[in-house]
This record gives C-alpha cells, sequence and structure tokens, in this order.
C-alpha cells in the first residue's frame, strides 16, 4: 500500500518533466542538479537517437522501393521513347525547326510530371516555358500556356493564371500509347487559337542526363505564308504537294499529324525523363540516409559506451572506497 | 540508282530498307514511285502498299497518313502498318464481317463515320493478307 503511494508520488513528480508548462520546466531544469537523476537522462537522449535511426531506416527502405520502382518502368518505357524518335524526324526534314520563328499568337505546351520527388525536371520544363513567355511576349503579341502534369500546372497557377488556357493531368494513369496522345493533340487544336505551339519538354539523354527541349510546330497557314515568301521553310517549295483538293488541306493534315506525333515524342521523353530523374533522385536519397545511419549509429555507439564507462567508474571508485 | 523506303509507325519501324519500286495509295488516288522520282508531299489514304523487291512484290496495310518522297528516299508516317505476310487471313476475314455488321447497325452520323473507317480498315488488311490480288 505504502509503495503504491509512493509510486503514484513518484510519477507525479515525473510529470513536470514533460509538461509543456515553462514554469514547470523551470522547476524540472532544476531538479537534476539537485538529485542524481542523471542517469534517467542519459536513458532519454539514448532513446531519441534510437528512435532516429529507425526512422532513418525506414525512409532508407522507401527511397530504395521507389528507386526499384523506377528502374523498372524507366526500363520499359525508354525503348518506346527510342522508338518513336524516328517520327519526328522526316517532319523536320520536310517542314525544318523554326524555335525563333515571329508570329503573333504563341501556344506554349508545357509537359511535366504529375508526381513530385523526381529532381528537376518539372522545374525546369516551368523555368522554360517562362522564358520562352518572355522572350516572345511583345505590344500586339499573344502568348498562352497549355499545361500537362500536375505538377508544371501548381508552379505555373500561381504567377500566370490568366494566361492558362488549357490543362491536362493525370497523363500516366493509363500506360502511355499513340491514340490517347493523339486524342489529346486533338483536344488542343480544336480548344487553342494558334500561330506556332511550342512544345516545351525534358529529352531523355541517359539516366543522368536530360535536356530541357522545345519544339516548334507551326499553323497551316504559317506555314504556307513563310515556304512562299522563301524564308525559313524554302524547301518546302520544292515539293509537290499532292493528295488533297488544295495545299491548304493538305497542310491542315499535315499539321495535325505533325503535331500529334510530336507530341507523342514529347510526352514518352519526358516520361523517360521522370523515371531516370526519380531513379537518380532516390538513390542519392538512399545514399545520404546510409551517410546518416552511420553517424547516428557512431554517435549512439559511443554514448553507450562512454556511459557504460561512467558506470564502471562509479562502482569501482564505490569499491575502493569501501577497502579503502 | 537505288530507292529508300521506310514506313514508320508511332511504335516502331515496319520497313527501312532498299526497293525497287512502290505503289502507294493517295487520297487522290494510287501513284507508283520508281527512282529518281520528283519531290512529292502527299497524304496517304487507308490502303494498300505494294513494294516490289527483287521483281516479287510484297504488300502492307496502311492506316493512314502522311509521305515525303525525295532524294531517292520515301518516307511514309502512319498511324499504323501491317506486312501483308503479318495478317492472318481468316482473322482479318473476321474482323470484315464483323465490321459490315457494325455498318448496318450504326446510327447517327459520328457513328456511321467512325463504322465506314473501320470497314475501310478491315477491308485493306483482307486485301493486303490475300497475296494473289
Amino acid at each position: 500500500m505504502a509503495m503504491a503511494a509512493l509510486r503514484r508520488e513518484g510519477r507525479r513528480f515525473a510529470t513536470p518533466l514533460i509538461s509543456p508548462n515553462p514554469a514547470n520546466v523551470f522547476r524540472s531544469s532544476l531538479i537534476p542538479s539537485e538529485e542524481p537523476v542523471l542517469s534517467g537522462v542519459r536513458c532519454i537522449s539514448t532513446q531519441v537517437v534510437r528512435n532516429r535511426m529507425k526512422s532513418v531506416k525506414n525512409i532508407q527502405k522507401i527511397t530504395k522501393a521507389m528507386k526499384m520502382v523506377a528502374a523498372s518502368k524507366l526500363r520499359a518505357i525508354q525503348t518506346r521513347a527510342e522508338n518513336s524518335r524516328g517520327l519526328w524526324q522526316p517532319f523536320t526534314a520536310l517542314l525544318g525547326d523554326t524555335p525563333s520563328i515571329d508570329v503573333k499568337k504563341n501556344v506554349i505546351v508545357t509537359i511535366s510530371a504529375d508526381k513530385g520527388l523526381c529532381g528537376g525536371i518539372n522545374s525546369t520544363s516551368v523555368k522554360i516555358s517562362r522564358a520562352m513567355h518572355k522572350l516572345n511576349s511583345g505590344p500586339d503579341k499573344e502568348n498562352k500556356y497549355v499545361i500537362l502534369g500536375e505538377k508544371a500546372k501548381a508552379q505555373l497557377v500561381r504567377d500566370s493564371k490568366k494566361d492558362i488556357e488549357l490543362v491536362m493531368t493525370e497523363l500516366q494513369k493509363n500506360p502511355l500509347n499513340y491514340t490517347q496522345v493523339s486524342v489529346m493533340a486533338d483536344d488542343i487544336l480544336k480548344n487553342v487559337e494558334f500561330d506556332a505551339l511550342r512544345i516545351v519538354y525534358n529529352k531523355f539523354q541517359s539516366v543522368v542526363s536530360f535536356l530541357p527541349t522545345v519544339s516548334t510546330v507551326l499553323s497551316p497557314e504559317v506555314v504556307e505564308r513563310e515556304a512562299e515568301s522563301g524564308g525559313k521553310l524554302g524547301d518546302l517549295d520544292l515539293y509537290e504537294i499532292e493528295g488533297a483538293e488544295t495545299k491548304a488541306e493538305v497542310l491542315q493534315n499535315l499539321t495535325e499529324f505533325q503535331f500529334s506525333c510530336m507530341m507523342y515524342n514529347a510526352v514518352l521523353e519526358n516520361a523517360t525523363s521522370e523515371q531516370g530523374a526519380r531513379m537518380s533522385a532516390m538513390d542519392s536519397s538512399s545514399r545520404n540516409a546510409g551517410d546518416m545511419l552511420d553517424r547516428l549509429t557512431l554517435t549512439y555507439n559511443r554514448t553507450r559506451q562512454a556511459s557504460i564507462t561512467t558506470e564502471l567508474i562509479e562502482i569501482i571508485s564505490g569499491a575502493s572506497a569501501l577497502e579503502g | 540508282m537505288t530507292l529508300n523506303l521506310s514506313v514508320l509507325t508511332p511504335n516502331r519501324i515496319v520497313w527501312d530498307s532498299e526497293v525497287e519500286e512502290i505503289v502507294l495509295s493517295t487520297n487522290s488516288g494510287q501513284i507508283g514511285i520508281l527512282p529518281n522520282h520528283a519531290p512529292i508531299a502527299t497524304a496517304v489514304d487507308i490502303g494498300i502498299l505494294r513494294i516490289r523487291l527483287n521483281d516479287q512484290w510484297l504488300t502492307m496495310a496502311l492506316m493512314g497518313g502522311f509521305a515525303r518522297i525525295g532524294n531517292n528516299e520515301i518516307t511514309v508516317l502512319v498511324n499504323d502498318a501491317e506486312k501483308g505476310s503479318d495478317i492472318n487471313p481468316q482473322e482479318a476475314q473476321q474482323t470484315l464481317e464483323i465490321a459490315e455488321a457494325n455498318v448496318k447497325k450504326a446510327e447517327g452520323r459520328r457513328q456511321k463515320i467512325e463504322a465506314n473507317l473501320a470497314l475501310r480498315r478491315a477491308r485493306t488488311r483482307v486485301e493486303a493478307s490475300n497475296p494473289i490480288s
């Protein structure tokens, strides 16, 4: 009975130690200096380190798993991205690539990922898009954004909400295929007026390097004008245009096909870059977690050793005092 | 003088090598292409591509797209392409019958257009799978 009361007393005595009330903290900070509760303090500090070690270990497990997932997804999508590269080259050969063309209505198609934790690829896309916006702005010019992916939307909504024409997200819920992308490209062409579409994406070079890239798709009217004036697209006039009633009709179809092919390539390249970037980001964070774990283990072992040594000294000196 | 043909779809390269002659079905009819042809850019219809190689004719089913001919290089970009030898004739015939039935069933403008397109695709595949034609 008396023991139980003592324990209860002890518990009541212990509470101020944890209480967040400043007055109590002040009192509790006095207590250790008066009474020998140092051993208790030591226990708490090792407990904290142990908890920290456990959480770091868990984080490392998660990042390792994410890295594995990214690596397997990367392998699947990389071959498809490489296969899709052949598709835009003939268009570039015929229509040229003219990023510097000066037109009135610019539409910037920003491609980004839906998820984060993949290094800087999303912010790179956004940065390049902003630069394009700035570069092409002028007194009688119009700049609009079409955004693919959650992350670019979140960043661009903040400062240029009025310029955003169209947002599409959750592209990668189903595996990417050409049909899906061409439906999406049709959607964009139907809903947006443009003279030039500029697709901004990260081109996949290797697992660790991604090139921010801009592909330009011109509207049929601009293509015709440029070809006739013998400007940047002078080569097109060498070709005889066949297959429909008028040249404009062919060019219209051609532009639509070009845009969907370019989009298909861009979306695949960006998805590949995303997986690559996520893989390397997760790799370095697992490595960081390992380093942190090593440091924490060292601290933990050192503290434990120190406390054992202190206890041993206490016991030995107590015994020798009794003997002497 | 040799002629290089490459047939590309979004997913893969179907053909990439030398040929002697091809017959391409465009929106305004079939055109034959021999070496040293004048530069042409043309839309490609849903139809058959015939390729002459070592005096043998091969067929390929093309599902619409675009072709560029110039400098003895032919580049055909299409939504989908299948080599005639890769198509199973029975399966193609069945698809054609289903497509024919769908055309009869289709109601409304949009459905009719879609059913007709599907029928043309199916017919092309049957033609391409038939080596004699």
